[in-house]
């Protein structure tokens, strides 16, 4: 048991504990607050891994900018307060047995699965030079792709967010 | 490759023309106008391919097949088909026409790489980009407030089915170690399987099932439908479905065929459970543009056979059912946005005030309903043939055939409504002999494929 196992169960603990508190508690501020603490443990593991590149934009962009933004919508439309809404018996009870076969199926191919062990401080992979490497010669083609797909959000953001002619029509077919 | 710098340059040049131009009706032809030279780029991609070598494209991220650059080409052209149709109303939708065709052509985009993707990750970016771009175009109808809410109802369930969808291709990458789906093939083998990649594949297939709305993952497709602006529900229910259908198949055909004994059960009940639900449901729907919505699940139903068949033939099938399917739900969509009232009823009469639209619309709902000599009829018969071909899950084709006979009862009604029932239909504005023309044209074309099916298979 080295300083590495110790630290990984540690990390481990943590990611999970806080993992389950994100669905278990009611308040939804404390469910952020939860997930941003999964983040920094999934961060850990990451420089366990000998990925430090990952583990700082994980930081930066989950744990600092999209969970930041999470926090201020919640607080700003006033969320915080516990305005869960309470589900049906029948579904409760189809969501667990769905739910149920589906953790038993993950398990299954969990238990049988034939892991492989990598070196685990050796491996380089992770670093930064590796990572701009890769990302520009194998990979080049998703990297420069997924532009377009930022670029059709962008325009999402600009038709949706844009004021138009406020002149409220009534839904043109009626629900039957 | 042309056809993907060629579509995404175009999309970026209808951005860029709608700051300086706000008249609809230009953006719209050069929107025409660019749809056509696509077209063009995508055949000259297509015969600058030799038949026999696929392209492998940076460092096999993509693999363009033959089939799946004809494939392109098609889907091009119903695009262009359909701009030609629908351009006049998507004019209609709000202020932002540059952007709704910008959204088009990065669709496309999406398209071209989900028909020849070779490995999962641009299997995830191109569902991305099909998908995004959706979700604005649902919801582009400001004012429309069943708009808005068919644009968060999409995009939340799509963002789920996306999650679904990663933590399958995770899960396979921990069985498989490789991303790509060729390489795939020789690590997954029935006889030393890691259970992983069942768990992958399970999750995969919901997913993807999710995109292509097979029952019981089909909840969000009545609402989105049915929500979303017509000329934009015309887009997403023909183009859109029919390249997820074919990124389902050619996963499932390419990496998945050798554990096809695994999989084949699961999505034989989900393809039993889409025609039962798509087709009965549609029985009692009263607004036609909910009908087709339904309908459109049940179509689904029918393009999961070329899924569950994984032989040559299921390609052939494909390829048919996406156009003869997409035509005639164009043709049907172009005719419903020019009625006010989407009801049955709002179809009383067409046949006295306008013949030829209630022509059309008859030869349009024949061919959704799989009547011989029309294009729908060739594409249910071709997907059938690939299940028999394979020889294992008759009952399904019998139960399927059962199902076509159900659709016929909810096509015919609009039928009875145009020629037998009395009523005025209100029309949004005249139609004009431009309108005939085109409907003319797509009804020749669903005839075509009726009696000349080979067209679209000899090349491939």
């Amino acid at each position: 048991m080295d300083i590495y196992d110790i630290l990984f169960w540690v990390l481990s603990a943590i990611a999970v504990s806080c993992a389950l508190g994100v669905i278990l508690s009611r308040n939804p501020v404390n469910s952020v607050m939860f997930l941003i603490l999964t983040f920094f443990a999934i961060s850990g593991h990451y420089i366990l891994m000998n990925a430090q590149f990952l583990a700082i934009v994980n930081v930066i962009v989950y744990a600092g900018a999209i969970m930041v933004l999470f926090l201020f919508v919640i607080m700003l439309m006033n969320l915080n307060a516990d305005v869960e809404p309470q589900k049906g018996q029948l579904v409760q009870l189809a969501g667990v047995i769905s739910g149920g076969v589906l953790f038993l199926v993950v398990l299954a191919g969990i238990k049988s699965a034939r892991p492989v062990t990598i070196d685990k401080a050796a491996s380089d992979i992770g670093l930064i030079t590796n990572l701009g490497k890769v990302l520009f010669t194998k990979y080049v083609l998703p990297f420069e792709i997924s532009s377009v797909l930022f670029l059709s959000a962008m325009i999402g953001a600009i038709v949706i967010g844009k004021k138009e002619d406020a002149k409220p029509i009534a839904p043109r077919d009626e629900e039957l | 490759m042309k056809a993907i710098i060629a579509t995404t340059i175009f999309g970026i040049i209808m951005m860029f023309t709608g700051i300086w131009v706000s008249n609809k009706k230009t953006l719209a032809t050069l929107a025409v106008l660019l749809f056509a030279i696509l077209t063009g780029v995508s055949i000259w991609d297509l015969v600058t391919t030799p038949a026999n070598a696929p392209q492998l494209l940076f460092s096999n991220m993509l693999r363009m097949e033959h089939y799946s650059l004809w494939f392109n080409t098609l889907m091009t052209a119903v695009t262009f088909l359909y701009a030609l149709l629908m351009g006049k109303e998507i004019q209609k939708v709000g202020a932002h026409v540059a952007e709704y065709f910008a959204l088009i052509f990065f669709i496309l985009c999406g398209a071209y790489i989900l028909s020849s993707y070779n490995n999962m990750l641009m299997l995830f970016i191109g569902i991305e980009i099909l998908s995004i771009p959706q979700y604005i175009l649902a919801g582009s109808d400001k004012r429309n407030l069943k708009s808005s809410e068919a644009s968060l109802k999409y995009f939340l369930m799509g963002a789920f089915s996306t999650g679904i969808l990663l933590m399958g291709i995770t899960l396979l990458y921990g069985a498989a170690r490789t991303f790509n789906i060729m390489e795939m093939v020789s690590v997954l083998h029935s006889d030393s399987l890691d259970p992983l990649a069942l768990a992958g594949i399970l999750f995969i297939m919901i997913a993807l099932s999710f995109k292509v709305s097979a029952a019981p993952m089909h909840m969000w497709t009545p609402d989105v439908y049915d929500g979303s602006p017509t000329p934009f529900t015309a887009f997403m229910a023909t183009v859109v479905k029919a390249v997820a259908f074919f990124a389902f198949l050619r996963l499932f055909q390419v990496s998945f065929n050798s554990l096809s004994s695994h999989w084949t059960i699961v999505l034989a009940v989900i393809t039993a459970a889409t025609l039962l639900v798509g087709n009965v449901t549609a029985v009692f729907q009263q607004s036609v543009k909910r009908m087709l919505a339904y309908s459109s699940i049940a179509q689904a139903g029918f393009m999961l056979f070329a899924v569950l068949a994984v032989n040559m033939w299921a390609w052939q099938g494909i390829i048919i059912y996406a156009v003869a399917y997409s035509v005639a739900t164009i043709g049907i969509f172009s005719v419903l946005v020019k009625l006010k009232d989407y009801t049955y009823d709002g179809f009383n009469g067409l046949a006295q005030k306008e013949p030829l639209l209630a022509f059309v619309t008859t030869i349009f709902l024949f061919s959704l309903a799989g009547i011989p000599l029309t294009g729908g009829f060739m594409a249910k018969y071709y997907v059938l043939l690939a299940v028999v071909q394979q020889g294992q899950l008759m009952w399904l084709v019998i139960f399927a055939l059962l199902m076509a006979a159900i659709s016929v009862y909810y096509y015919f009604r609009v039928i009875i409504a145009m020629y037998f029932k009395p009523g005025n239909p209100e029309l949004n504005n005249p139609v004009t002999p431009g309108d005939k023309l085109m409907l003319i044209i797509t009804c020749i074309i669903v005839i075509l494929l009726g009696i000349f099916p080979q067209l679209l298979i000899n090349n491939i």
